[in-house]
């Protein structure tokens, strides 16, 4: 069979995703057996972008004209491109303060005001600018669904879509409800599972980092939230740590 | 007639950069060092949130670091408020620091650093190379991986270490696991240095002026950075001794300590002469002639030993934590309080600075993180000078990849450099 040819590569980040699949100890020496890694700069010297890649797992938002460039260049070079993680899929930390602040203030702020600031614009996802072909979620992603993904190329198809919230997960986990019994400002009710509750399993809030499931009734977990007491600044910082711009008014 | 040579991006490294090496025929002019890296501006991200979200926000700086990202916002905002952790909380971010520095350490010595050694290009070709020893690097690694995913419920950007506790404490089947594995993995731990006492032929460099934070015999107690043998200084006032400038070319600020450029990392730390586990110890007192006193090139080498030092230090954590008596273990709830926390750990790849300022409310004001690579910038790009001049007349090839390798010694972490305050 002819090897998968595998693009992997980062734009703004933290290169977590990357390495999340380099942490898959167990299945790295399959995927090295049955994927051909044309382009990985992380982990591979000598390799070119221009392809042609059956996909590209890109992780990272977009917010330097390099990063766009290289966006443009694997989405041409490749069949498939899968943006890896929640800052491909929806800004990220980096973009937590797109709603609020100008992004020449934030360079000034940390560079002061030397005329040759880097040129960065406020981070974006790749949805803004290229057609993706799918998302893999999580800041950062689960070991799990990098592998699925990755047996689902070799069997020349794409994973099964999940949307269901968090709190799916939670409850069957029989895990006490942070937010309902210990009055926690926990995310779970809008948050798209998959990390098996990984966060409250633990005994911490959910913060998020999985972005909105889908028709996640935003309106009244931000009304329970200000029921419980916690104010619209804290519910609005916690809700934008990963996706800025929520619609509160987003009910099923 | 001048040109110039150009390695971008740089490969099997964290982050994005570029070296430019300026030539006038055959002599090297200068060399540039590009840290290219996106800026996520995150000292401008904190201000305005509150002293509980900083540490999970500031971990997502760095995912090869991100444990220690946190250890370190911990413990700088627990300094403004005046917060004492218990025994096993701080036994537990300890043995989280070993488990990163076993996984980070292995990651880089076997998957980005090997491949030079093998003259091969990186990960998969050595999979064909060397079956045997991917097998073995994954095997230490998994071990280190174990103990984030065991001890801090995930294996990047951890959750279970908070302010003033843990989310839960780690229940005593789970360390027994851990015990278990740590005890397998320890003669494979102890092998990693013979595959990387043999620094790579190239021309002398400079002489580094070490910095690391002073051994202590107090976990995570240490207050005090030293730079080479005489000059030290307290973490609180590292302002006063570190002095960043904005360099053109690169996103990461130029840092130099007390007017120099330091270096640190693992060699630093070794010739800081810190307390090693006794298996660690008898390896480095054999190696010691191959360390002490030399550049740059002996880091991989000394990673390599607190490769095997953090393993039996895991391992001897583990068994302490077993002892402790079983309790409940809740985050401290601490009221708000206005101040400036300042704290300093050693990550994998050096020293790491973390300092905030809060209002009244607990609404962070200031924000500043000086990472291991930013400070190592400049005797990096120094190293590199001197090396690509040493080699002068040499094909572009030899001296290009000799260039990645001495920057591969380094094992700087890019996008962690990247973020940097005003002066």
């Amino acid at each position: 069979m002819k090897p998968v040819r595998l693009a992997i590569a980062g734009l703004t980040a933290c290169s977590g995703c990357q390495l999340t699949l380099l942490n898959c100890e167990d299945e790295l020496p399959d995927v090295l057996r049955r994927f051909e890694l044309v382009y990985f700069p992380m982990a591979q010297s000598g390799g070119h972008r221009e392809g042609p890649f059956d996909a590209a797992l890109v992780e990272g938002a977009v917010s330097t004209p390099a990063d766009l460039d290289m966006l443009f260049s694997l989405r041409n070079a490749s069949r498939l491109l899968v943006a890896v993680g929640t800052c491909a899929a929806f800004g990220g930390v980096a973009a937590m303060n797109n709603g609020q602040s100008q992004r020449q203030e934030l360079l000034r702020t940390v560079y002061g005001g030397h005329e040759s600031l880097p040129e960065s614009f406020a981070p974006a996802p790749f949805g803004n600018f290229v057609s993706v072909d799918w998302t893999i979620r999580g800041c950062p992603p689960e070991k799990e669904e990098v592998v699925e993904l990755l047996a689902a190329l070799l069997a020349g198809t794409l994973p099964p879509v999940r949307s269901y919230p968090v709190c799916t997960e939670c409850r069957s986990r029989e895990n006490l409800c942070l937010l309902l019994e210990k009055g926690e400002l926990c995310l779970g009710p809008v948050i798209q599972g998959g990390c098996n509750a990984r966060c409250p399993a633990t005994g911490i809030a959910c913060e998020g980092c999985r972005g909105p499931v889908r028709e996640a009734n935003v309106a009244q977990e931000l009304e329970l939230l200000l029921e419980r007491g916690f104010g619209r600044e804290e519910i609005d910082r916690r809700m934008n740590r990963f996706k800025p711009g929520w619609d509160y008014e987003q009910r099923r | 007639m001048s040109s110039v040579v150009e390695i971008n991006p740089l490969t099997r490294l964290e982050g994005h950069g570029s070296v430019k090496v300026f030539l006038d025929g055959a002599r090297v002019e200068r060399v540039e060092l590009h840290l290219s890296e996106s800026p996520r501006l995150f000292e401008a991200l904190l201000v305005g949130k509150s002293y509980a979200e900083v540490p999970d926000i500031v971990c997502r700086i760095c995912s090869l670091c991100s444990t220690v990202h946190k250890v370190t916002a911990l413990l700088a905002v627990e300094d403004v408020l005046g917060i004492e952790v218990s025994e096993r909380t701080s036994l537990t971010r300890e043995l989280m620091l070993n488990g990163a520095t076993v996984q980070d350490h292995a990651l880089h010595l076997y998957f980005l650093v090997l491949p030079d050694l093998l003259g091969v290009q990186g990960v998969a070709e050595l999979a064909g190379v060397a079956p045997e020893l991917v097998k073995q690097g994954l095997a230490i690694k998994k071990v280190g991986s174990l103990i984030q995913e065991t001890v801090g419920g995930r294996l990047i950007h951890p959750v279970n270490i908070r302010l003033g506790g843990l989310g839960r404490v780690i229940p005593k089947p789970e360390l027994t696991q851990l015990r278990d594995e740590l005890r397998l993995a320890l003669p494979a731990c102890q092998d990693v240095c013979r595959l990387f006492c043999t620094p790579f032929p190239f021309p002398k460099l400079p002489e580094p002026a070490f910095l690391a934070l002073e051994p202590s015999s107090v976990p995570l107690g240490s207050r005090r950075l030293r730079l080479s043998r005489d000059r030290s200084f307290a973490v609180g006032e590292y302002r006063e001794h570190v002095e960043e400038t904005f360099l053109a070319y690169s996103n990461a600020k130029l840092s130099k300590v007390m007017g120099v450029e330091a270096t640190v990392g693992a060699l630093a730390r070794l010739h800081h002469a810190p307390t090693l586990s006794e298996g660690a110890g008898e390896i480095f007192k054999a190696h010691r002639h191959e360390l002490i006193g030399k550049d740059i090139r002996g880091n991989n080498l000394a990673q390599a030993i607190e490769l095997y030092d953090a393993a039996e230090r895991a391992l001897q954590l583990v068994e302490r934590l077993l002892e402790l008596e079983p309790g409940p273990e809740a985050g401290v709830a601490a009221a708000p309080r206005s101040g400036t926390g300042t704290a300093a750990c050693e990550a994998p790849r050096g020293v790491l600075i973390h300092s905030y300022t809060f209002d009244d409310a607990g609404i962070c004001t200031q924000a500043d993180v000086i990472t291991p690579t930013a400070l190592n910038q400049g005797a990096l790009a120094r190293d590199l000078l001197a090396l690509a001049r040493g080699m002068e007349g040499e094909e572009t090839a030899r001296m290009t990849a000799a260039l990645e390798r001495l920057i591969r010694c380094y094992d700087p972490c890019i996008s962690c450099s990247v973020h940097t305050f005003p002066p």
